[in-house]
Formats: C-alpha cells, structure tokens, sequence
C-alpha cells in the first residue's frame, strides 16, 4: 500500500476522526537523469557556499528572502513559528454545493483514510462518509502540507473520503484583461449560433475518462526502445497552423452535413 | 495585457478560432532561497560527477534514461521533443461532454484562451454556443513536450482552458483497504450529522478565504527583519471522540472544540 503523506485529525464539530492523506495521482511519467556525457555517471548536486567556494552539509542550510533589498534569513525552525497552530487537524468550517465551486480553483487530489483500526474511528469515518455520500456539498477545510497552508474541498468518492486542494482566490488571474470578442460587430448571428449550437449536440457524448490515453509517454517509450536497439529516431516537421475560415456560416453547415453523414463522430 | 504562452488554432469541425493561451493562475506562495546559515551567503547548487569526483560542465551533460541497472540510454533534447509528435498549432476538438460531469480530480491546470485579431466573430461563436449547449469540448494539446486532454468552456465572458489529468494517473480510491466497523452509524447519528452539515451549509464565495499562512510568513520575515526573536510555538494534539453520539449532540449545542 502507498505510504501517507501526512497523519492527523479530520475534526467536524467535536468529531475528531484520526486520518492519514495518501496522494490520489501516481506519477506515469518517464523520467530522465542528467549523466556525464564521458562515462554515463548520473551527475550528483552538491550545495556549495558561494561566498566560502566550500560544501555546505544540509543542516546549515537556511531560508533567505529578500526585503526591499534586504536579506532576512530565517532557520526551518523560526520559519515553522509562522505555521497555523492547528498543523495536524483539518477542521471543517462550512459544507457548500460542489457545483459551486468553480473548477478553476482545484488544484491536487488526495485521499483520506482512517488512521488505526480503532472502531470509534473507523465508525466515526463511516458516519462522515455515508453522510457527504446523501448530499451533493463537499466540506470545506484548511490543511496545511509541508509549509504551505490549502484549502480543501472533501467529498464522498468510491465509498472513500477524497480531498482536492484549492488555489486561493488571489491566485486566480482575473479576466479583465484577456482579449475576447464582446464587441457588437462580432457577435455572432442568431442562425450561426443555432448551428454552432446543433454541432456541439451533434458531437456530444458521456464524460468517460478511460477513452483518453497519455500518447506522448506511449511514444516516448517507443522511442527509447527503438534507441537502445541502436536505431536512430526520426524528428517529424512541424505541422502548419490552419488559417482561419472566410465564412462562418458555410463552415458550420458543412461540419454539420459531415456530422450527418457519419464522416465525423464524437471520439477521443 | 497580460503575456500569452502558445498560440495556435481550435478546430472545430471546419471552423476555426485563433487563440492565444495565457496562464490563468499563479502561485503566491513565498518563496526563499537557500543560504548559508554563517555567513547568509547563497548556495550554490553544482552538478559533481561522483567517479571523478569533479564538477560537470552543463555542455558535458545529456538526459539518459536507465534501462537496467548499468545501462543507459541517452536520448537528445531533439529526441524527446519527437515524442510529443508534429509539433502542432491546433487543438482539435471533435466532442462535448456535459461540463458539471467531469469530477474535480480531473482537472489539473488552468488557462485562459485569448482570441486573437483574425478570429474574426469565431471566438464569441464558440464562446456563445458553448454557453447555450452547457457543454465543453474535448481535444489535445501538445505544449512543452506534453501532450494533455484539454476541455474549453466558458467561464463570464471568456473561454478557459483546462489540462485534464489521465485516469492512469488517478489512484483509485477503493484501492486503499477500509477496514470494517462491527456496527455501521445508526439512524440517529446520521440523522445529527446530517442536521451538523446542514447548519454549516453556506454559499461558497472564494473572496471568503485568504491565505493565513502566507500572511503569517511575510509577518514573520517582517519580525526578523526588525532584529525580533521568534518565538517557537508549542502544539498540542487532539483526543478522537470515543462517544459519537455525545460529540455530535455537544456539537449540535454549538459546543466549539
């Protein structure tokens, strides 16, 4: 089983249920190490003072932060001064609607699970879980992992209790500022939208994860195989951007006789 | 304005929408770099060869995968970059999935999609539709030498974008053993938790929600800027609740732990 990441209480009222945090994505990914190009040797990052031009074992090493041109230092220890007093509970401080929260905000999922096998606890999960299960709302927390503080939406999911970590407010860019087309002369007509609207029926299809595959990671194998065979790879061109369509209108009725006749279905 | 970080072309169908793609969040996590804790100079990270012992320029360092335990296989920055196939300016996309359906682990990264000057009326329709069909479209996008599910919908008046995770990456909850309770919660607990989550049930507002931790850092460095000493806190941990049905009733009684 995978090891937690971090072990306290999930506390909702005076409900104290003990809990551990497992990540809830495993890394598929291939991954590279930098070697010395003369004998293969994965290369080692060592820390050195530039000042000193010496090593610096990991103990004397501390946090520094520039202030207005001033260099502040701060150990590990004074900096865990300004972690919240409560680092090892999740206190529950309100349940919202999930389809309120904008996706927008989600971040990272993780999964909550009953620390011991105590029954008081493991009833005391249970009692959470079949609760949020009844309700379409999700609580919400703080949760502080490592040195950063998050909040957390927690809901039921496959008879478990599951956590995904939000982007504050201040970390979501406004929109203000990013070019759209609001302006009159660029709305489109009433038929075009009707159209534009027909298609996307025409196209639409259940949300099913499993029908989408990490293609690159699959190529990048490949690719690694053929190359310890001694094969060489062979870099594809660069495909062209489409130009933009000079009449809206006939593009759409032509997807959309496409669509009829079957040339063009809804596939991942 | 903003900076854009791609710019390419959504296809959809014969229809098409050139955008720019911005980045629609950014950490403000605070950030320190390591020094030296004598002398506060700061550090160097250098790349040392261990069987010379020496350190390795930039230039004599390549990527290389480890086949076994010995044996290497080095590929160039070319190389990898072929993986992610023609390098592409376009998103297809070619369905629509009801939006409130894709679960929240899904969804990894955020963008804003820009319409550019030749887009020409296709940007609102795109935008337009998608908001009367509340659905959004699925394609690929190759960005940085990876290749992701993409969904765009419309979030006011613009269309965003998100990188969607792959279900292989998604651990899959029921995996994680639960071990089993010699009496499952009965009527009245759930019947008081239920009226618990219904008294804390609120509209969410993200502008409710600062970030305290980060405040408390920048206080922190404020302090010791100002020659303070910081004093370390002590913790304290919490008992679990051994009677249910008296936490849930005390917490009903608006007892605050």
């Amino acid at each position: 089983m995978a090891r937690s990441l971090w072990s306290g209480s999930l506390s909702f009222g005076l409900v104290n249920v003990p809990i551990a945090i497992y990540s809830g994505v495993v890394d598929q990914d291939v991954h590279f190490r930098q070697l010395h190009a003369k004998d293969h040797m994965p290369v080692e990052t060592h820390r050195f003072c530039k000042e000193e031009d010496v090593e610096v074992p990991y103990e004397q090493i501390a946090n520094g932060y520039d202030l207005d041109g001033k260099q502040v230092v701060l150990t590990d220890e004074e900096l865990a001064a300004a972690a919240p007093e409560k680092t090892r509970t999740i206190d529950i401080e309100a349940f919202v609607d999930i389809a309120d929260v904008d996706p927008i905000h989600l971040d990272h999922p993780y999964i909550l699970m009953p620390l011991g096998d105590a029954q008081g606890t493991l009833r005391a999960y249970r009692l959470l879980l079949e609760v949020m299960d009844r309700t379409e709302r999700a609580a919400l927390g703080r949760f502080v992992l490592r040195t950063k503080e998050y909040l957390a939406l927690i809901r039921a999911r496959d008879k478990r209790l599951v956590l995904t970590t939000m982007l504050f407010h201040d970390e979501v860019r406004p929109t203000k500022d990013i070019p759209k087309e609001t302006k009159k002369s660029q709305q489109p007509a009433k038929k075009e939208v009707e159209q534009a609207v027909a298609l996307i029926e025409a196209l639409g299809c259940e949300w099913d994860p499993s029908r989408y595959a990490d293609e690159y990671q699959k190529r990048l194998k490949r690719i690694l195989q053929q190359k310890a065979k001694g094969k060489t790879v062979e870099v594809p061109e660069p495909e062209k951007e489409p130009s933009p369509v000079p009449d809206l209108m006939a593009a759409l009725e032509q997807t959309l006789a496409e669509v009829k006749r079957g040339e063009r279905r809804p596939v991942g | 304005m903003p900076r854009s970080i791609w710019n390419g072309t959504i296809a959809f169908g014969l229809v098409t929408v050139p955008v720019k793609v911005f980045s629609a969040t950014e950490s403000k996590t605070v950030h320190f770099h390591e020094v030296h804790v004598e002398d506060g100079s700061r550090i160097e990270h250098r790349r040392i060869c261990p069987k010379e012992g020496k350190e390795v320029d930039y230039d004599e360092i390549v990527k290389g995968y480890q086949l076994t335990k010995r044996k290497w296989v080095e590929l160039t920055d070319d190389e990898i970059a072929a993986a992610a196939g023609a390098q592409t300016r376009r998103i297809d996309v070619d369905h629509f999935v009801p939006v409130a359906d894709i679960e929240p682990e899904y969804f990894e990264r955020a963008y804003y999609l820009g319409a550019r000057e030749e887009a020409d009326g296709a940007y609102a329709l795109l935008h337009k539709a998608l908001e009367k069909s509340e659905r959004a479209g699925v394609g690929r996008w190759v960005f940085h030498n990876r290749e992701r599910t993409v969904v765009l919908r419309t979030l006011d008046d613009v269309l965003a974008m998100h990188t969607l995770r792959f279900d292989d990456e998604l651990v899959d909850p029921s995996e994680l053993e639960l071990g089993r309770v010699s009496k499952k919660p009965t009527d009245r607990e759930i019947k008081m938790a239920s009226q618990l989550v219904k008294g804390l049930h609120t509209r969410f507002d993200p502008s409710n929600y600062k970030d305290a931790y980060r405040q408390a850092v920048l206080k922190l460095i404020e302090r010791k800027a100002a020659g303070k000493k910081i004093e370390l806190p002590e913790r304290e941990e919490r008992e679990p609740a051994d009677d249910l049905i008296a936490a849930l009733e005390a917490s009903l009684a608006g007892g605050k732990s």
